[in-house]
Formats: C-alpha cells, structure tokens, sequence
C-alpha cells in the first residue's frame, strides 16, 4: 500500500525536536489567541444580542463564494480567493497527516493514510499548491506594480507627504506574510520533488507538480546524493517556517484569517441603519477603550487594511482628515499598545474630533468592507462623548439646540409645518382627526426648504392625481431624529423619536409615506425600538407601483437622458435601489449611471448631521465631486433625486462647481409631474382654490392692514370725536382679524391688583372702540415713588456654605415669520409664540460657573419668572450647571416689564442673601436691556451694564470689562454685592444634552406664588401693537449713473 | 409743567452723537409738553463739555461734578436723580446705549413712574406721551403708555432722531453740586481703557454693510468690489457661496450660518439673490438697498429700495459717484 515516509532517515532525537517546535509553536499561538480574548472580554456586552446561527450560515456562504472580497476588485478576489482555497487545501492536509499519524495510528494502530486514499490526497494537495502560489504572485504583483493608493497607508487626506512609521512596518509586514507563505509552499514543492528523486514511488505519488519539478531539478543535474542533502536540509527549512507561520498567525497580519471570520460571523448589516442606543447606566458617548463593546474591539483586528473604505469615504474623497480605514487601524494600534492618553478620553487623543465631525455617517465604508466592521458605529459612539462635552461646531451646536427648541432646524414655529400645503388646490387631511390610507411623514426639508417645499406640492398633487387617500401629522410631526442620532445626540433622538412615535400611534392610517430618506430609514429601522412598527414607504415606490399598474398615466414619455443618485439612506441604508429606476423607466427617460452609483453611491455629503455644518473654504464638496461625475457622463438632461437634503446640495454644488450649463437638478417627482402633464390646476379645482387664495391673502392683509390703519387712527384720535372704524369692526368679526384699537381685556402689564400705579382703562364693549386715554403728564402732581423689592414673605433661602451667584433665566418668547394679534390687539396671539431660554442668560450661567470653578466652592442659583411652562428653560439652566432654581409666578403677573422682573429679582437676592447678580444684557423678546440696573437700584449695590469680562477671587471688589459701542472696552472695579448684565458672545456656554436636561429634573426647583408687589411695580403698558412697516422695495429706475447717484443720496443721508 | 431733562452722554472727554439726538427728541417735544429743555453733564470737568451742547432749544446746561474720572453707573444713576428731583422733571431722556443701560433703568427704579427702554419713537398727545418700541425681535412694534405717572424716564434707541442745530443765543449753564456720600461705597474705580483689535471685519458691529453675492461671478472681481466698499466707507459682507468658496473669510458672511448684521443701518446687497438664509442675517435692517439683475429675485420683497442693474456697471457708477 502507498503512503511515505514522514520522518525520512531522522533520528528519534530529531523526531523529539521537531515535536518540541511544534509544541512551542502551537502553545505561542494558543497564548496569542487567550490574550486576545481576553482583551476582547474587557470590553462591554455586544450593543445587541449577536444572531451566531445565521451569522455562520452567512459566513460560511460568503467565505465560498468570496462575495464580499470581489465587490470593486475583482483582480484582489481572485488572488484572495486563490490564497485562501489554496491555503484551506493545505491546512486541511496537514490535519488529515496529524490525525493519521498522532492520532489513529497511536491510539488503534490503524492508519488510513494509504494506497488510494493516500494518491487522491496527494494530488489535491499538489493542486492545492500550485493555486496558492498562482494566488501569492498575483497579489505580489498587485503591491508591486499597480500602485494602488488604497494600499499606499499614506496620509494625504491628512496633508502628510511622509509615510508614518507604523506604515513602514506594515508594508514590511504585508510582504513578509506574503513571502513566508510563498516559501512554505514551495519549499514543500521542494520536498516533494526531492522525495519523489529519491523513492520513485509508483505514478509518481499522483503529485504532477512534484514530478515535473523533480524532473526539472533531475535535468538541471541534482543527482541522487544532492536529492538526499537537498531532503533532509529543505525538511527542516518547510517544517520550521510552517511552524513559524502557526506560531505567529495571532499577533501579525495573519490574524485576520481568524478575526475576519469571527467579525463574518457575527456581521449585524443593519447596525448601520439601525444605530445601537447607549447601553442603560453606562456613559452616553464613548471615549475609553473598555466602553468599546466586544464587537468592536474585534472589529479593531479584523481590518485586512484592504483599503475599500478608504476609496469609498466621500470625506477622504474630499481632503477631510477622515480615512475609516485609519481610524480602525489607530484604534487598533491603541488597543493593543494600551499607550496612555489623557484620562478619560483616550480615545479622543487617538481618533481626533476633527475625523469624528468628518464623517457623513453615509454607511460606505461599512457597506463595501470585506469583513464586516461598522465603522461608522464606533464614529458616532465617540461623537456622543463630544456632544456631552459639547465640543461641536458652534453652527451644528445651534442647530441642536433649536430642534429641541422648536422641533425643527429651520427654527420655524412647530404650526408653520403645514404652511406648504396653503397653496394646493385642495385641502390635505390632517391624519390626527380623520382616517386616511396613507400617512405623508414630510421631514423638516420637505416642509420648509422653499424648493423642496415645491417638491412637497408637486408629490401631494400627484398623490391627489392617483386618487391616494393621504393626510399629514401637521404641527404634530417633528424632525424624525435620524440625522440627530448620527450627530451624537443620543437623548435628543429619544425625546423626537418618542414624540413622533406617539403622534404615529393616536394617528389613523395603513400605511406611512415619505420622500425623505433620512426619515425613512429611522421610523422603518430604529423607531420599532422606541414603539412604534409602521409599514412605510418611499415615494419612489409608490410611484413606481402607481405609473406600473396605470393609476397614473404618462402621457408624455420623457425621452430625456438622466442619471439618478442614489440617496445613501435609500440604497446603502435599505436596499432600494429599483424604485426611482422603475419610475423613471416608466416615463421614458434613459438612465445613464454615474460610475459610483447603487450601493457605491457618493455621499452628497449632507449625512450625519454635515448638512448643519459648514465646510470649511477651500475644500472641494462632496457634492462638488459628484457634478463633475454627472457632467462627464456626457449629454445628461437631468440629474435626479429622490431626497430633500440632495436635492438641496445638488442644486447648490451644480452652480458652485461650474455646471450650471450642463444639466439640471431635479426631483423624481417633477419629471413625473411632466410626464404625465399634471395640469398646473384642474379647472374644477378653480373655484375652491380661489376661495383659499382669497383667504390667505385676505389674512395677510387683515394682519397687516389692520394695525396701520388703526395707527393712522390713533395718531389722529385726539381731533377724532367719534373714530370711523366701521370697517375694523366689521373686520374684527373674523377669526383671524386683530384689531388693536378694540380693548376688550385688560392690558398684560398691568394686572388688576398688582400694579395699580398704571391702572388698566376701563374695559370696553366690543362695539364701544376707543383708544386707551394718554393722560397729560401734569394731571399728576410731580412725586417721586421709589420702586421696592417685590415681599416673598413665604420664600426661606438655604443656608448660605459658600458664594452665592443668582443668575436671572427668562423663557423668552420667539414669533414666527407669519403671526397674528390678539383680539385687544395689545399682543400677538399666544398661540403664534414658542419659547426657549434666553440666549443670554446662557452666558451669564456660564459667566456665573466659571467663577464658582475657579475658586472650587460655591453655587450658582437660577432664577426665573414665569409660569409652569417655563420649567424647560429653567431645566436646560441646572443643566448648563446651575445648582437650583426658583421660579417665580403669580397668575397675571408680566414677564415684559423690566421694572416688575427687577423688583421679584431683587426680592430674590434679598431673600439668597446673594454675593452677585448676573443676567443677560437684555431678553431676546422685548430687549428692554434695563432688569439689571433696576434691580440694583432697589437693592442698593452696585451694577454695571454688557460686561463682557469678569473676574473674581471673592474678595471685596471684582473685576470687570464692559463693552462698548464699536469694539472699545472700559475695565472697572466694582464693590461687591453687584448686579451685572453679562453679554451674549463673552463666553460659549456649556451644551447641555437633552439627557443632560432630562437629568436635571433631579436637582431642586422651588416655586414662589406668595408675592406682594409694590404701588407703580410697573414701568408701561402696551397700548397698541402693530406691524413694521415692510413691503416691496421701492423700485430705482434710469441710467446706471442715475440710479447710483440716487443710491449715493440714500447712502449719504442715511451716514449723515 | 416742569420740562424735560436730557442726560448727556460722553467718552474720553467726547459727546456722544446720541446726546444730540436726545436733544433733538425733547427740543420737538418742548411745544406740545413746555419746557424748559434742561441737559445734565455729569462728568469730573462737566465745563469742558458745554460748549457743544448748545444747542437750538435747549434752555439750560447743567453741570454736575462726578466723583469719578471716567463714567460709573452708579454715580450716574444717583446724579440723574437728584437733578430730576431739584427740577421735578416730568420726562427724562437718556440714550439707549451701553452706559445707558448702565444707569438709565436704576434712574427709573429709584423715581417711580413710568418708563420703558429702547424706544424708537416718543410721541405727545394732548399733554401726555407715548413711546414706540419694537419687539419679539423687531417683527412688531408697540406703543407704550405710561398711565397716570406724574414723571416718566425713556431711553431713546440711537439713530432715530436728528440733533437741532447749534443755539444762536448763549445757553444758560449752571453748576449744580451733587451729594455722592450716600453712594461713594458703590462706586467703581476706573482702570483703563482697552481699544479694539484693528480693523478685523465685524459683521455685528457694522452699520453700514456692502455685501456681494454670486452675482459678482469670480473671485477675481473680490478686490474690486472691496475697494467699492472702502470708498462707501462700508464693512463687506457676502453671501454663503462666496465665503463658501473661500474667496472671502468666513467672517464676512452674513445670514443664518454666517453673522446677522444686528447693527446695521444701511445694507448695500450686490448681487445677492436673497435666499431665506441670507436675510435672515439682514431682512431687519432699516433701510435695504438691493442690486440685483433679476426683477423678481427675493431679495426685492425684503429690501427698501431696489435697483434692476448689470451689477458691474452698477458699482462702476457708484464708484465714480463717490470719486
């Protein structure tokens, strides 16, 4: 029976040797493998139970098949693939021989490794070298002449020429593996030829390659004592660089081989689009290593450096310092060095926030690596430790705040949502009260960018054409978060996700519609997890089912030629790449793909909250890069999307990157609306849409009319016996109508029993429109009465431990662009009003924090006045720091009147026994500009207006910088206890997350209602309110040398 | 009737412009309310400072020494009130400005009355006044009344009134001493003055802004256009695209994620189409002059005035305009 000889002429100490290596060897790799573990272990529980059943099935089909190692590389598949079948043969059959010969034959005696079986074994491993080898050279050949940049580690995105060290190493390494396995396999070719030299076994042991090397070796004049020399010596050469290979596989780029295929296994590609939430009690973000989960940490080790994600990042692409591949790799470098960092953001050294802020969170890298890391994850774990530290872009940082202001980014109010649909023919359900079919989630883009506003009607009137029963959430919608959650903040997301979910569950409907992507892909993968599973769909789809099954009919084929971007949160995100194909095939246009397109898709680069923070200049746009790839398709007509936020970055990058001429930007649903040539407006639909203009138009004027016409009244009301206001009164029966010369309430300033120095008029009947009474200044005999501190006689402050600063918050009041007054036309309506914390008083928070830090001790109380609702304002305080608050309230009492805020302020820091007094320059809604100093002045201490410096060591006097008109500064000393207004812009304030707030419900809140104020608390009432006037410019007409000189004048006048 | 009393305002031995537009508001108020006009100097050598306050109209100068060399809130306040009470003054007038703020409310705190701040416009009806302001960041204006207040204390917003021109006659002037004890624990003690960094473009600060647009096509044309703004003697402000594509520094942004020209008087736009974020830096200043090819482009609905020009020849003919 055939077989051979494994220990050709060795002696039994040489035997003992080998063995001795191989032990050595295999306890090395062992140890390698038990340290990796471990470290792995160190890390926290994976962010989602991994599905291992499935995740093998998948990795064994993918492994076969190479699926993921061909995708943009087709030559480095196939190298791979050879390597990896050639080396699998080979490793199989060396186990096979140590389980013939260490296992069977010792323990039975028996050994199977003979005759047949030994000749068919033998071939298959003689195949199975020379596939290796064919592989190795390939992938040789691919490091030595293509010059591939994704394999050159050079950091050019970062500005660096030189290649860093650690580079070096790797290239070194990268050859090294390469060359070791390509000596092993032929030092066993070697073997086998001088073996076959020697023994002449029958058919020449069926090993082809082995035999035509031996006869080669023969030819070239190895004779049989050379053979025998060549045998023994080259014996030792393969057995000891295998070995070598075993025992170093688990610390050198061979470690892939088994992390590769772990990171495989438990491959989660939703993690993507269906981002994990922070893990319950642990820190939100992410900045040490041990808060990396498991996954991660072998996500670290399972880079191949194959470079994939580097080539696809738009913002590498695009010169930003972010290379996906890099940031794996720095990390793992860091993980297995454990380099010290600096304390509690070790991480953050190593990855820098300017990479994080990089990321577009487009999901490239992740889609196209090989091995399954989800490296836009790990960005925004790490971005969620910025976002609590509040190291953003101060742009993005606002933005922030105003979503959670107001629930949108535009800052528009939350009942502006629907405007867009004021100018349909038809009204759209409001899916809050009535049942509707399919439910239209807008997003913020759709509902108040004017273009995409456009879009928005154009789909609703397509919808309408088909026969689609849909409705809206109206000003029940907010932001659908997704783009929030990319950016880091965590807490926010909840509070928008949780909201909306509750607005999707009180809502009536089958099914969900949107045409953003971005709202999408939240509801459809991660809002299940916040409660509420609802069936959506894009608006590509429904198109595409609408023009397929005839419910809309093209009328007009297009015949245009287009390519489409696919948006990264319709493909990438959720595999739907045929929708917006489907559609544009059924109205005639030919689809020309851009070289990136379907699932490599280029970024626009408004993902990952980018689109809210600026690119810095200079810098080509991801957008930019993707009009020069349109434009050389050639001859394109239009350039489509199916997204707010690209129709947005498209149109701006076509005219900024210099192809305006070349094509046009357009949505999928214009070309739809062409194509089956939706009539501006259905003649039937005349009649109900010149009813709604009517309206609207009439409300504008009404609003703005109205208050004019009621100042020429009252400018004229002293020679007006009986003022002709029949036209206002008939006006005034209207819903919207505000007429401000009708009194009907009494006046907010001045409530009945609290301030009756300036008592209200009396209150009049509709019918009976009178202007409030100017009384003559010398009806009054000449007194003065010195205004008080407010009585708080029930308020007991808390023993005073250290400094006290009380800093002075105001929910302030934002309107909107379109408003209207309040029936007494004293105040716009509160319904057209939302509300935040002053933006000024955040610094003067700051101001106040940074002072009790710098001397370790102390405290900063917040106080406000205002009703329940301001609690917000008060909780985004404590959140930014301070230590408590108090609320003052008193039914009727006015947040308007800088005189009654000073004497409840006063009466506060009385009460504190406060050290300093600090509030914003002025409120962003009325901008009085004046609590402080009057506050002051009713306490007695010293004040200063619009300081912009501040210092104090808590001595006697403290250290001040006030701001003066153009940029001049006045540096002070003033005695303490003092009353200072801190300018917006001396300080950035601490960002305080929305979990931070929601944590801030904890710290204490005392409300005050037993309030006494003093006769005359306040300053003035608001007689009337009304419009500035605006309107359509004044048109200059003439020469251009007389339209300047008229445009000369005006400028000169206006400079004096 | 016991007439009204301006406090005017000065800086490193300087008027104030806005002392002159105080003047001009009580000056014009004095028929309907009766006088006298009376203006307060507070300050070390008040003397020094009387010549330029006399004014057409103003009856009185009154001169109070201040216990401080330079401006000190408190000193102020308390100096106000003694005079208002020796003239029992039924309206006072103090400018709106920093140091305004800084003493102008504790005046009003400490007298009684009425009172209100920033106001625009002041008004008097049949004997009694009313003042204008503006609100909820300038969308509205309202109109305050004072009730039955027997004085009352408003700080006038600067650039909304014009001085009168200088007095042909002498202006009385009168030395009146203030007794600071009762607040010489309060005061300040001045330690200097710190001036701006040069030159740096202040977008905020600016009152008068020339911004450019897409409008001026290449960035070669950048120099052009701010020497047009040198000449007008305007800070140069941009759209988006422009600081986007780096031809001007970020700083010179106007809008929504550049700067809001929140001191702006006169806002020269070239070029500029008006896209919702740019106006939302600019849509609230006084007076808009907008250059624009494009009859129908936005920035003619938020603009005062408006020019449909080749924007080149446009600012060529400015420019020889101010040659």
């Amino acid at each position: 029976m055939q077989t051979r000889d494994l220990f050709w002429q060795m002696s039994p100490i040489a035997v003992q040797v080998f063995y001795g290596i191989g032990i050595a060897a295999m306890a090395t790799f062992l140890a390698a493998a038990v340290h990796h573990a471990n470290r792995y272990r160190r890390g926290t529980a994976a962010d989602r139970p991994v599905d291992w059943a499935a995740g093998v099935r998948r990795m064994v089909s993918d492994l076969l098949a190479h699926r993921t190692l061909d995708r943009r590389d087709r030559y480095a598949g196939i190298g791979h693939r050879l390597i990896f079948f050639g080396f699998v043969t080979l490793l199989a059959g060396t186990l096979i021989i140590t389980l013939d010969y260490d296992v069977m034959r010792p323990l039975t005696g028996v050994s199977f490794w003979h005759g047949w079986f030994y000749l068919a074994f033998s071939l298959v491993v003689d195949v199975a070298g020379v596939v290796l080898i064919a592989g190795i050279v390939m992938m040789m050949a691919r490091r030595a002449l293509f010059a591939l940049p994704k394999l050159d580690y050079q950091r050019a995105y970062r500005g660096e020429t030189d290649i860093r060290p650690q580079a070096r190493r790797w290239q070194v390494e990268d050859w090294a593996f390469l060359s070791l396995l390509l000596a092993i396999a032929v030092s066993g070719f070697v073997q086998e030829a001088t073996r076959l030299l020697i023994d002449r076994p029958p058919l020449d042991d069926l090993s082809p390659v082995g035999a035509m090397l031996a006869r080669l070796m023969e030819a070239a004049g190895v004779d049989s004592d050379a053979a025998v020399a060549i045998r023994k010596a080259n014996w030792w050469l393969h057995a000891v660089l295998a070995l070598a290979f075993v025992g170093t596989v688990a610390i050198t780029k061979g470690k892939h081989t088994i992390a590769a295929i772990a990171s495989l296994a438990m491959r989660d590609t939703r993690n993507v689009a269906r981002l994990p939430a922070p893990r319950e009690g642990a820190p939100v973000g992410v900045s040490r290593l041990e808060e990396m989960s498991w996954r991660d940490l072998l996500h670290f080790d399972a880079c191949t450096k194959c470079g994939r994600c580097h080539e696809a990042c738009p913002a590498r692409v695009s010169g930003y310092p972010l290379s996906p591949r890099d940031l794996i790799l720095d990390l793992r470098l860091y993980a297995e060095s454990g380099l010290p960092g600096t304390a509690g953001r070790e991480l953050l050294d190593v990855v820098t926030p300017e990479a994080l802020w990089a990321c577009r969170a487009c999901g490239a890298c992740a889609e196209i690596c090989p091995v399954g890391i989800e490296h836009p994850v790990k960005i925004v774990k790490m971005r969620r430790a910025l976002v609590e530290w509040g190291e953003m872009d101060p742009i993005l940082r606002g933005v922030l705040e105003t979503i959670a202001n107001v629930g949108n980014s535009f800052g528009e109010p939350a009942r502006k949502r629907g405007s867009w649909t004021r100018e349909l023919p038809f009204q759209v359900k409001d899916a809050r009260r009535e049942p509707v079919e399919a439910l239209w989630f807008v997003g913020d883009f759709a509902s108040f960018d004017p273009r995409s506003q456009g879009v928005s009607r154009t789909v609703a009137r397509i919808f309408a054409k088909a026969g689609l029963d849909f409705g809206l959430l109206y000003d029940g919608e907010r932001n659908a978060g997704n783009d929030i959650r990319r950016v880091g903040e965590e807490g926010l997301y909840e509070t928008l996700s949780g909201h909306n979910a509750g607005q999707l569950q009180q809502a009536r409907f089958d099914w969900v519609v949107t045409t953003d992507p971005h709202s999408f892909n939240t509801i459809r993968n991660e809002y299940p997890e916040f409660g509420a599973r609802v069936a959506i769909r894009h608006y590509s789809a429904v198109l595409a089912d609408m023009l397929e099954s005839g419910r809309l009919k093209v009328k007009r084929p297009l015949g245009k030629r287009v390519t489409l971007h696919d948006p990264c949160h319709l493909g990438r995100f959720n595999g739907e790449y045929e929708a917006p194909r489907r559609v544009l095939r059924a109205i005639g246009c030919e689809i020309v793909e851009m070289p990136r397109c379907r699932d490599n898709s280029f970024c626009c680069g408004a993902g990952g909250g980018r689109i809210w923070v600026p690119d810095p200049p200079g810098t080509e746009k991801p957008a930019h890069s993707r009009m020069h790839e349109a434009a050389a398709l050639g001859g394109i007509d239009v350039f489509v999307t199916c997204c707010p936020k690209d129709l947005t970055m498209f149109e701006d990058a076509r005219k900024t990157s210099g192809h305006e001429a070349d094509f046009v930007v357009a949505d999928l649903a214009e070309l739809v609306a062409e194509a089956i040539e939706l009539k501006a407006i259905a003649p039937g639909q005349i009649p109900a849409l010149i009813d709604r203009i009517t309206e609207a138009v009439a409300d504008r004027v009404i609003a703005r009319l109205v208050p004019e016409l009621s100042r020429a009244l009252a400018a004229n009301a002293a020679s007006l016996p009986a003022p002709a206001v029949a036209p206002v009164a008939a006006i005034a029966a209207r819903e919207t109508a505000a007429s401000p010369a009708v009194p009907v309430e009494a006046p907010p300033l001045a409530p009945a029993g609290i301030a009756p120095a300036i008592s209200a008029p009396p209150a009049a009947t509709g019918a009976d429109v009178e202007m409030m009474p100017i009384a003559p200044l010398d009806a009054t005999e000449w007194c003065i009465a010195p205004r008080r501190p407010a009585v708080i006689a029930g308020y007991a402050a808390p023993a005073k431990t250290g400094c006290r600063i009380l800093v002075g918050v105001k929910h302030v009041a934002k309107l909107g662009d379109e408003f209207g007054f309040r029936a007494d036309g004293r105040d716009v309506r509160p319904d057209d009003l939302e509300y935040q914390l002053n933006e000024w008083d955040e610094t003067a928070i700051e101001a106040a924090m940074q002072i009790v830090e710098a001397r370790g001790a102390g405290e900063v109380v917040a106080v406000c006045i205002g009703p329940a609702e301001a609690e917000g304002s008060i909780r985004k305080a404590l959140a930014k720091g301070a230590a408590r608050a108090v609320r003052l309230w008193q039914d009727g009492l006015s947040v308007s009147d800088p005189m009654t805020n000073a004497a409840l302020l006063a009466a506060v820091a009385e009460a504190e026994g406060a050290d300093l007094v600090l509030t914003g320059v002025q409120a962003s809604d009325v901008a009085n500009g004046a609590t402080t100093a009057a506050t002051a002045a009713m306490l007695g201490w010293a004040h200063a207006a619009v300081v912009v410096g501040l210092a104090w060591d808590g001595g006697p006097r403290l250290d001040i910088e006030r701001e003066l008109e153009g940029g001049l500064r006045h540096a002070a000393t003033l005695p303490v206890p003092a009353v200072l207004s801190i300018q917006a812009g001396a300080n950035t304030p601490r960002y305080a997350t929305m979990r931070m707030i929601k944590d801030a419900k904890k710290k204490a809140l005392v409300v005050v209602e037993d309030i006494a104020l003093g006769d005359g608390a306040a300053g003035a009432v608001v007689a009337s309110m009304a419009l500035p006037p605006v309107g359509q410019a004044t048109m200059i007409e003439g020469t251009p040398a007389e339209m300047a000189a008229a445009v000369a004048q005006l400028i000169r006048d206006k400079r004096g | 009737m016991a007439g009204i009393l301006v406090v005017a305002e000065h800086l490193r031995g300087r008027l104030a412009p806005v002392t002159g537009e105080l003047i001009g508001t009580a000056v014009a108020l004095k028929e309907q309310l009766g006088g006298p006009v009376r203006v307060a100097v507070i300050d070390a050598a008040p003397e020094a400072l009387a010549d330029d306050l006399a004014f057409a109209g103003v009856d009185e100068i009154l001169l109070i020494g201040a216990p401080t060399p330079e401006f000190d809130a408190v000193a102020a306040a308390h100096a106000t009130v003694e005079i208002a009470t020796a003239v029992e003054a039924r309206l006072i007038l103090i400018g709106h400005t920093v140091s305004g703020m800084g003493f102008g409310p504790a005046v009003a705190a400490r007298l009684g009355g009425g009172f209100a701040s920033d106001v625009i416009t002041v008004e008097a009806v049949s004997g009694g006044i009313r003042a204008q302001r503006a609100g909820y960041a300038n969308k509205v204006l309202s109109w305050m009344q004072f009730g039955n207040a027997p004085l009352v204390t408003l700080m006038l917003r600067a650039g909304g009134a014009k001085p009168p021109a200088a007095s042909d006659d002498v202006v009385s002037r009168r030395a009146v001493t203030v007794d600071f004890a009762p607040v010489a624990s309060l005061l300040s003690e001045h330690q200097g003055y710190i001036d701006p960094p040069p030159a740096d473009v202040d977008i905020t600060k600016a009152e008068v802004i020339m911004s450019i647009g897409r409008g001026i096509q290449d960035e070669q044309n950048i120099e052009r256009f701010r020497a047009l703004a040198d000449r007008l003697g305007a800070t140069l402000g941009c759209s988006r695209p422009i600081a986007d594509a780096g031809w001007l520094p970020k700083a010179h942004q106007v809008g929504l994620s550049g700067k809001t020209a929140s001191n702006c008087k006169l806002y020269l736009a070239l070029g500029i189409s008006g896209a919702v974020q740019h106006l939302h830096g600019m849509k609230h200043v006084e007076t808009i002059i907008a250059v624009n090819t494009d009859r129908n482009a936005p920035i003619f609905n938020a603009a005062t005035h408006g020019v449909c020009a080749d924007v080149f020849a446009f600012a060529d003919a400015l420019e020889t305009n101010f040659n």
